[in-house]
């Protein structure tokens, strides 16, 4: 039986002016790389929000790890990278090396002055992530495929079991992209972080993801990426 | 200079002056940062509402001020997070009606009861032993609360809704960042002026903002600006004769100036966005592309 470490029971969410989706059912197992595809507008990212609880839902249950979202409270568990992160603010005087050592916050800690142990944790991101020589840089000066590598080893460098990534590939150039999901597919594999990502790219998505899944307010199909990609090549995105 | 010591009056005003030189960017770094720049001046109106509606029953003027100013900092906080997209005009209109109301407020007080320009110049030449105490404990908790609060604060100042996804209380810190600027000016008021606080919240956090590279960077260089100006305006004022607060604003304004060249020089010797020195990109020759 797999192990499922994300599920999503009866969800619904309504902006005000009707369901974006309703009755919502999902589970994720461990492990695994779902990339998460649908048209723009068919409630992906507000999917992913309310994964991330940046956003409550309408109705229905999120449970990580059997327990539900209201009573969980291991969040260095998870790790998030936002759309756009850097949208407003080019000119925010942040160095690449705060932004990764943000990462290391934790909710019961808050006074928690950062020892050997963070260092070294913020060292090994840096590296892992190709960022030591940018360090001191603003962050507003780097490309958006040097950013989103500092998001994401903001997101990787407390040892996340679960990635939730709104369109890390966004605004990014092709070589960026491929280098980007080559990045993820070997988290994933190799460090076996369960990975929720949005996607619009959905060759490189196909080849570093598991498995697929298409929203278009509700969830039009859930199963292999292979299989999703050859539908979308026929027919464009699912419909129901 | 020494000179210019030796009397008691001028100690307190230059003690008064250093301090709020240094809580004043400290507080400012994460409003300005955060976008929020004149909500030093909004809740200086509000303030002001404060002291005219004290000055109308009777109630002590820094406490009025202080209990307007939380509520309009609480309720300020409660609408910009629930109504982020029309944060800036919630604003101007929690401005409007402080200023409204400290209108209607003093055009029913027919006695009297305080003074509009210390309130809204303030008086750093008149600053007695108590006000000096209230505002070294005001630095005292600012300081500490940042001290204790540095890196949630910079996370939420940065990047609120990441910083809620890592579980942090994002509500509370915001509750008490804005119950910290409340005091901030409704303590200040009296020793250097609703307009001088809002301004040294703002302008050398704007001159640090021109050569910082980093957010530890952004909030030392202004207190380090926020000390120069005050050491500067206080001595102009004191040997020109000139009131304290405009020369203070004016040195500061001068700063700002001379940290944009700086900060444009500066600028003009950095590679180009994108430019990535890391030996990878150096030993094949090429750039990161953006």
């Amino acid at each position: 039986m797999e192990n499922n470490i994300i599920m999503v029971r009866g969800l619904g969410f309504d902006y005000g002016d009707g369901w974006v989706f309703h009755k919502l059912n999902l589970d994720i197992a461990e492990g695994d790389f779902v990339a998460v595809i649908g048209a723009n507008g068919a409630g992906k990212s507000t999917l992913l929000k309310m994964l991330a609880h940046a956003m409550p839902p309408t109705v229905g249950e999120i449970y990580y790890y059997g327990k539900p979202l209201e009573q969980f409270r291991e969040w260095q568990k998870i790790g998030y990278v936002a759309q756009n992160p850097m949208k407003m603010q080019r000119e925010f005087p942040i160095s690449v090396e705060e932004v990764v050592a943000l990462g290391l916050l934790q909710p019961g800690k808050l006074w928690h002055r950062y020892g050997h142990s963070e260092k070294r944790a913020v060292e090994k991101a840096l590296l892992d992530f190709q960022l030591t020589s940018l360090r001191q840089r603003k962050i507003g000066e780097l490309s958006g495929g040097q950013q989103q590598r500092v998001f994401l080893a903001r997101a990787m460098v407390h040892s996340p079991k679960i990635l939730l990534l709104d369109e890390p590939a966004t605004g990014i150039d092709t070589a960026s992209k491929v280098a980007l999901y080559a990045m993820l597919k070997q988290i994933n594999r190799e460090q076996n972080v369960t990975i929720v990502m949005i996607s619009h790219d959905l060759e490189l998505a196909a080849d570093a993801a598991k498995s697929a899944l298409c929203i278009d307010h509700g969830i039009c199909f859930r199963g292999d990426v292979h299989e999703a990609l050859q539908h979308h090549h026929k027919h464009g995105y699912f419909y129901r | 200079m020494l000179e210019m010591l030796e009397m008691e009056f001028m100690q307190r005003a230059w003690l008064a002056g250093l301090i709020m030189a240094v809580i004043c960017p400290l507080i400012g770094s994460f409003l300005v940062l955060r976008r929020q720049s004149l909500i030093g001046d909004g809740l200086g109106h509000i303030a002001f509402a404060g002291v005219a509606a004290g000055a109308l029953w009777g109630a002590s003027p820094v406490l009025s001020a202080a209990a307007a100013t939380i509520v309009g900092a609480l309720a300020i906080e409660k609408v910009r997070t629930k109504l982020s997209d029309a944060a800036d005009m919630v604003l101007a209109i929690f401005f409007y009606s402080g200023m409204g109301l400290a209108v209607i407020f003093t055009g029913l007080n027919k006695d009297g009861g305080f003074n509009l320009g210390s309130i809204l110049f303030g008086s750093l030449m008149m600053v007695s032993s108590k006000d000096l105490l209230i505002v070294a404990a005001l630095g005292f908790c600012t300081v500490l609360f940042v001290v204790l609060f540095y890196r949630p604060l910079q996370y939420l100042t940065f990047d609120e809704k990441s910083a809620k996804v890592a579980g942090l209380p994002v509500e509370r810190l915001n509750l008490l960042l804005a119950l910290l600027t409340a005091l901030t000016v409704a303590l200040s008021m009296r020793i250097v002026g609703l307009l001088l606080v809002s301004a040294m919240m703002v302008i050398p956090v704007a001159c640090a903002l021109q050569t910082a590279r980093s957010f530890r960077g952004t909030i030392m260089q202004s207190m380090l600006y926020g000390l120069v100006t005050v050491f500067f305006g206080l001595t102009i004022s004191y040997y020109v004769n000139l009131a304290p607060g405009g020369t203070i604003v004016l040195t500061g304004t001068m700063f700002f100036l001379l940290s944009c060249l700086a900060g444009s020089k500066r600028k003009a010797k950095q590679p180009a966005p994108g430019h990535c020195h890391c030996h990878i990109c150096e030993e094949e020759g090429q750039e990161h592309a953006s």
